[in-house]
């Protein structure tokens, strides 16, 4: 198992948002968290990496595990260099280069020992990320220069350019265009043959086009989880089939 | 009708109220170029290298001045910038806390503090010990000054920047102090550099601090840290109590000068800024 | 868990503090020697004794100056106060947008503008027109009105210092009244505008809306003038004086400091006598300056700022 949640209950000022969620995510595939708007999605994501410990008003009980080991037995910037994230609004950092945003990491991790190095990695993610033909003339452009599908692409060349381990997707085509989205979502099945991908959601569709296993998360609750396929086709729970029908959003 | 009559002097009252409250300064830039500029044409370009003419003849320059008020703002702003930021950046980070709250409170506080008492202040902590007036004393006074100023500043273009950015800086596993110095600290800059330079122009002419720390120097252009040192606005401010009318022509000349460095920085500062806290 | 980050910038926060904690400690520990010799007379009574070599002789009296810092800032708030409103509902409501953005740098700009250059303005040209124009005039037609009654001499006067004082505080008193104003939401405007109202009867309205900020906005002016020192010493006169009248000299606490310290060493008290009257404007400028602060945060807090 990549991620392993145990009775995960998480907090946000008293309110209980995420109820005894126990998920198993197994490895290199990609992992979709569906469920209508505002029912913790987001933040049962941010549990995984501890970014939820830069809210004060989050309080977390229960486990989080990735390879077996309890991420809170871990340093939260290990666990952060081990999870990479990609966010639903494109945040490439505006200030810098195309090529500082993705060398970013590695640089201020100190995880090159050389230029070339750097170069190679960068060049690397990017390819991967299937970005680099766009901007390999200009990389020394800054980031803002992009368009919202090349951002997004960015932002995952970024992540992956320190070879997490997994890789959490938050609702990352939601503010993109068609194209883009598709690009993206291609992107994140290339991605699966290497990577363990968690992708958060909103859209039944797109859990269905680009997912291996799928949750169903509803008002803080895990519903139902299995196999895309059969989930799509033969959901056990009456309320997964209202989502999916359309009868909830 | 009443109702008419009250619309009308409303409506005079406010326009006058507003030609009211920006004509003094047209008529001070006025009145200073109109006393300035000839002074500044008899002495020429001297008079920003010169020293000052004795009392009743000439008119020299104010070079030592104007040397004395480049050295202390340097000065100042060497002891009060990092203080300043360190501290607006905390209040940035740590908003909940007490002690950032009340750090912010603190420096609201201190921004609106009567500059002589600083002044004062500093007279008795460094310039009675020390036996003179000097270069250091006036710096310090000016970086107190100073400091709360960029410190908001500096909290506020922290506070300004996005939180998704924070957040994807900490995804990368990065440690608090290179995500906020590293990189949120890029995207800051400009508020915090702009916060840096008013906080520079405001106190390059402040006088009260300067009052009891300086001390003044019109002959010498630099003697040491420890020793007195002039600057353009306490030079002004003693030209105007003296009798002889060649120093208030001086002082008119300083104060062209005074202006329009002060014009040429602050100017532009304020154009790239959409607001200004002064 | 403990936060380095956090550790390592607690220091300078703590100097921050310090600083301020030393500060006045040294005001109330510089006061003590006259406190000790003269108790409270320091502040309620005008009177300046200095006298060389006998520091058992000297008796110093700031009332005066007290009396002058609070007459020339109510000065200044009196004209600021019109002025502020009236420039702050002429740039929202009623300036064309090409104007809008340069009156408001004006008026930075007037507000950042060196002290000392409103000083040497003040005494060259505010100082002759006021005394020419008005003071004459008034005290050969009104002496009996108690306010018009100190014949003016040279010009250097309350007024003169207060209307100076007042140039000076009234862009800052605008931009806090100009954001308040601004803030006011539309929807409201809208509902006082469709019930009929003329333009005057809207703004006086809305003004009363946002009364705190006016509120807050007098008292940091306040505070401001109360703190004014080198444009002030220059037009005051720096007598010690307590007049009634508008063209009486006089002294605030400032000049008062910026004029005696020079000497101030010689004699035996001088020294804490000023630094006493230091701390009451320290006091003063607290008081008011906190007290304006929280009117504005109350406010803002309960408008759902």
């Amino acid at each position: 198992m990549a991620i392993e949640t145990v009775n995960l209950t998480i907090y946000y000022c008293q309110k209980c948002v995420i109820r005894n969620v126990n998920l198993k995510i197994p490895e290199n595939v990609v992992f979709a968290i569906m469920g209508p708007s505002g029912c913790g999605k987001s933040t049962l994501l941010r549990s995984f990496n501890r970014l939820l410990e830069l809210n004060p008003n989050a309080r977390v009980e229960g486990d989080v595990r990735l390879y077996g080991r309890s991420v809170y037995d871990m340093n939260p910037i290990e666990v952060r260099r081990k999870i990479g994230m990609v966010f639903q609004l494109p945040n490439p950092f505006p200030h810098m280069s195309i090529f500082d945003n993705v060398a970013l990491g590695l640089k201020l991790n100190g995880l090159v020992k050389s230029k070339k190095e750097l170069r190679e990695i960068v060049e690397w993610a990017l390819k991967k990320a299937v970005l680099w033909d766009e901007v390999k003339d200009r990389l020394h452009d800054p980031a803002s220069a992009l368009s919202g599908g090349q951002q997004q692409r960015l932002c995952i060349a970024r992540a992956l350019a320190m070879k997490p381990q997994v890789l959490l997707m938050d609702e990352p085509t939601a503010n993109l265009d068609p194209i883009a989205t598709e690009k993206i979502e291609n992107l994140i099945y290339e991605l699966k043959k290497e990577y363990t991908i968690v992708i958060v959601t909103h859209s039944p569709a797109q859990a269905a086009r680009v997912s291996d296993y799928v949750a169903f998360l509803y008002l803080g609750e895990l519903v139902e989880v299995g196999k895309t396929e059969k989930i799509f086709e033969k959901p056990e729970n009456e309320l997964t089939e209202r989502y999916l029908t359309g009868r909830i959003g | 009708m009443l109702r008419e009559v009250k619309e009308r002097l409303f409506l005079c009252g406010i326009a006058v109220a507003a030609v009211l409250t920006v004509m003094p300064l047209f008529h001070i830039i006025y009145t200073v170029a109109v006393e300035g500029i000839p002074v500044l044409m008899k002495a020429g370009l001297n008079f920003l290298t010169d020293t000052l003419a004795p009392p009743g003849e000439g008119l020299g320059g104010i070079g030592p001045a104007i040397f004395g008020t480049l050295v202390i703002t340097t000065l100042a702003s060497l002891l009060g910038l990092p203080v300043a930021v360190i501290t607006g950046v905390y209040a940035a980070e740590y908003p909940e806390s007490i002690i950032g709250r009340l750090t912010r409170t603190l420096l609201t506080i201190m921004m609106e503090f009567p500059t002589i008492l600083v002044g004062l202040f500093v007279m008795q902590i460094l310039v009675i010990p020390m036996g003179s007036y000097s270069a250091i004393a006036g710096a310090l006074a000016l970086a107190l000054v100073m400091m709360p100023y960029v410190a908001v500043y500096t909290e506020e273009a922290f506070r300004n920047i996005p939180f998704t950015y924070r957040e994807a800086a900490f995804s990368l596993g990065l440690s608090r102090f290179k995500v906020v110095f590293r990189v949120l600290a890029g995207m800051a800059r400009k508020g915090m550099v702009t916060g840096m330079l008013i906080g520079m122009a405001k106190v390059a002419g402040e006088t009260a601090p300067l009052l009891f720390t300086a001390g003044g120097s019109n002959r010498i252009y630099f003697a040491g840290l420890d020793k007195p040192v002039g600057a353009v606005p306490l030079l002004i401010y003693n030209l105007i109590q003296q009798p002889y009318e060649n120093y208030h022509e001086i002082a008119w000349g300083a104060s062209l000068v005074l202006l329009l460095i002060f014009l040429a920085v602050f100017l532009p500062l304020r154009l790239s800024l959409k607001e200004v806290r002064l | 868990m403990r936060d380095p980050f956090k550790i390592s910038l607690l220091p300078f926060c703590a100097l921050v503090f310090g600083i301020f904690t030393l500060m006045v400690a040294v005001y109330f520990t510089a006061s003590l020697p006259v406190f000790q010799k003269e108790g409270i007379h320091i502040y309620i009574t005008n009177v300046w004794i200095a006298v060389e070599d006998n520091p058992e002789g000297e008796f110093y009296g700031v009332l005066a100056a007290i009396y002058g810092s609070v007459y020339t800032s109510i000065l200044a708030v009196l004209i600021a106060l019109p002025l502020s409103i009236g420039f702050a509902v002429f740039v929202i409501d009623y300036a064309p947008q090409k104007i809008k953005e340069p009156l408001i740098v004006i008026t930075d700009i007037m507000a950042g503008l060196p002290t000392i250059i409103y000083g040497i303005w003040g005494v060259f040209v505010l100082v002759p027109i006021l005394r020419d124009y008005v003071m004459r005039p008034l005290y050969e037609n009104f002496s009996f009105i108690p306010l018009f009654s100190f014949e003016p001499a040279g010009g250097y006067s309350y007024l003169t210092a207060g209307v100076l004082l007042g140039i000076m505080v009234t862009p800052f008193a605008s931009s806090i009244i100009r954001e308040g104003y601004r803030m006011v939401p539309f929807t409201y405007r809208e509902a006082v505008f469709s019930l009929g109202a003329t333009r005057y009867e809207v703004t006086k309205i809305l003004l009363g809306y946002i009364k705190p900020v006016i509120v807050a906005s007098i008292l940091l002016a306040f505070g401001r003038a109360v703190g004014e020192t080198v444009a002030v010493s220059l037009v005051v006169g720096n007598t010690f004086n307590i007049h009634p009248s508008l063209f009486a000299p006089g002294y605030t606490i400032s000049s008062l400091i910026a004029n005696q310290f020079g000497d101030a060493f010689i004699y035996g008290y001088m020294v804490s006598a000023l630094f006493a009257a230091g701390l009451f404007l320290f006091v003063i400028g607290l008081i008011v300056n906190i007290g304006g602060l929280i009117i504005l945060k109350r406010y803002v807090y309960a408008k759902g700022g």
